[in-house]
């Protein structure tokens, strides 16, 4: 079988194979994005600034998801690289929002335990979440020593704390900031939203 | 027409010369920035990745304290969220009612939202800005540097156009500055991969800064806390991770048009900068 061929028999076997593609339906039901209207000219790649560096581009993401490629799309390192910019959004001529997308994955692939090992986004982003929830607004000093204890990335621009503080870039305590009851109750409205225990 | 003021939480950290500068020039040109009473984080990119309820209701709970004013921000990233909330609640019934259950209260998605730009040329407009400018940054060549947030997508901020914004131009040229026509004014700069990632922003914005300096630029001007920091802040390890040294300041508009203004340079903040600008600023006869 040539090349050509081969890929025409694959790709018939995965259209037709509903259980995976459930899960392009799944990221548009999730995402509110138009998955099936991407036409794969690549215009969201070509704009994409960290498609060069990345295993993966935007467009490609497209199709692995359309294709029902659940695990590869979901283990992605490409999905915790994307910078949230909104360039494929807005030149997509098909209107399609990736950007979305790739924030609806983000999601999938923390609830089926898949994000891919070297990234620590979600702790950065679980920390930060916590800390609006119990002062408000953020606040870096707390945030960066968070992260660093549970990522283990002591040093990490360590060099960088003596000089924002001289330059009064940290603020040393957190602001306080009012009505803690109905942050509180807001985060678990949300929660119970979603499904989850408050 | 009044307003009330949304800083965000750089504004209080890592971008309080940016508070100080934007509080300066409003003064100056008898623009009442009050804050929102009690306003909280609009959840950033942490809360778009982890939850899309939680992204909206985050800012939607500020936005509602907002008494129906114009809510001004300053930081591209809040702007941004605080405008997909008011996209997304105005335009989607099932989606008010989400809110509304997660607040405890219904929030219609209607309080105006308008950045600090968009305030200074829509509605103080030029002329007046021009008018109160005492030392015109004559000279001065200046990149126009807007990022992601402000101008995407257009169907929800609704900033400017999206490929190539000119607000911030037309501040600095008001200012008296020579806005440079080049090509990355909206090339993202990686934002808060800086602490997960920081390889991506490292080479994002090395080729921001090498962008600005083959286009002539004598500085770089930015309109949000994230893209500052990380120009700014991070030129050191493009220098020793690359070998190459661009030694060109960062600043806020809100900076530069308080310099041009006559403003005092404490009083901007100036000093909380990394790369040095008073050299050239002495260069140009500007302090």
């Amino acid at each position: 079988m040539n090349q050509q061929s081969h890929l025409a028999a694959e790709f018939t076997r995965r259209v037709l194979d509903l259980r995976e593609a459930d899960f392009a339906a799944e990221v548009e039901r999730a995402s509110g994005a138009n998955l099936a209207a991407c036409l794969q000219c690549g215009k969201c790649s070509s704009g994409c600034p960290v498609s060069a560096r990345s295993s993966l581009r935007p467009h490609v993401l497209v199709r692995l998801v359309q294709l029902g490629q659940r695990d590869e799309v979901l283990a992605s390192r490409f999905i915790w690289e994307c910078t949230s910019c909104q360039t494929c959004t807005t030149r997509c001529p098909q209107k399609v929002d990736i950007a979305a997308m790739n924030d609806a994955l983000r999601r999938m692939s923390r609830e089926a335990a898949k994000v891919f090992g070297e990234t620590t986004v979600p702790v950065f982003n679980d920390i930060f979440l916590r800390t609006i929830r119990r002062l408000g607004r953020m606040y870096e000093m707390g945030l960066m020593t968070s992260y660093k204890l549970r990522t283990g990335r002591l040093m990490a621009d360590v060099d960088k704390f003596p000089m924002m503080l001289a330059k009064g870039k940290l603020a040393l305590l957190p602001k306080k900031v009012r009505g803690a009851a109905e942050r509180k109750k807001l985060f678990e409205n949300v929660r119970r939203a979603g499904g989850k225990k408050p | 027409m009044s307003y009330v003021f949304f800083p965000g939480c750089s504004l209080e950290g890592t971008a309080r010369d940016f508070h100080q500068s934007t509080m300066a020039v409003a003064d100056a040109l008898g623009l009442a920035l009050p804050e929102i009473p009690d306003w909280i984080c609009c959840g950033s990119t942490a809360a778009h990745q982890s939850d899309p309820l939680l992204a909206l209701a985050l800012p939607a709970k500020s936005l509602a304290a907002a008494g129906g004013k114009t809510v001004v921000a300053c930081c591209a990233a809040c702007y941004s969220r605080l405008k997909t909330a008011n996209h997304e609640i105005s335009k989607n019934a099932a989606t008010r009612r989400k809110v509304a259950e997660a607040l405890g209260h219904d929030y219609d998605g209607k309080t105006p939202v308008a950045h600090l730009l968009e305030v200074l040329v829509r509605d103080v407009g030029l002329a007046a800005i021009a008018a109160r400018v005492k030392r015109p940054l004559e000279g001065l060549k200046v990149a126009c540097y807007y990022g992601c947030l402000l101008s995407r997508p257009p169907e929800v901020t609704n900033f400017d156009d999206p490929e190539n914004p000119m607000l911030m131009d037309a501040v600095c040229k008001a200012a008296g500055a020579t806005p440079l026509d080049w090509p990355h004014k909206t090339e993202c700069c990686g934002a808060s991969y800086s602490i997960t990632d920081p390889g991506i922003v490292l080479d994002l914005t090395r080729e921001i800064l090498a962008m600005a300096r083959i286009a002539g630029a004598d500085c770089i001007v930015t309109a949000c806390p994230l893209c500052q920091l990380n120009l700014d802040m991070r030129q050191k390890d493009i220098e020793a991770k690359f070998g190459e040294a661009y030694g060109l300041p960062i600043f806020y508009f809100t900076q530069l048009l308080g310099l041009a203004m006559g403003l005092a340079p404490k009083t901007l903040g100036l000093k909380s900068l990394v790369v040095d600008p008073m050299p050239l600023l002495a260069a140009n006869g500007v302090v």
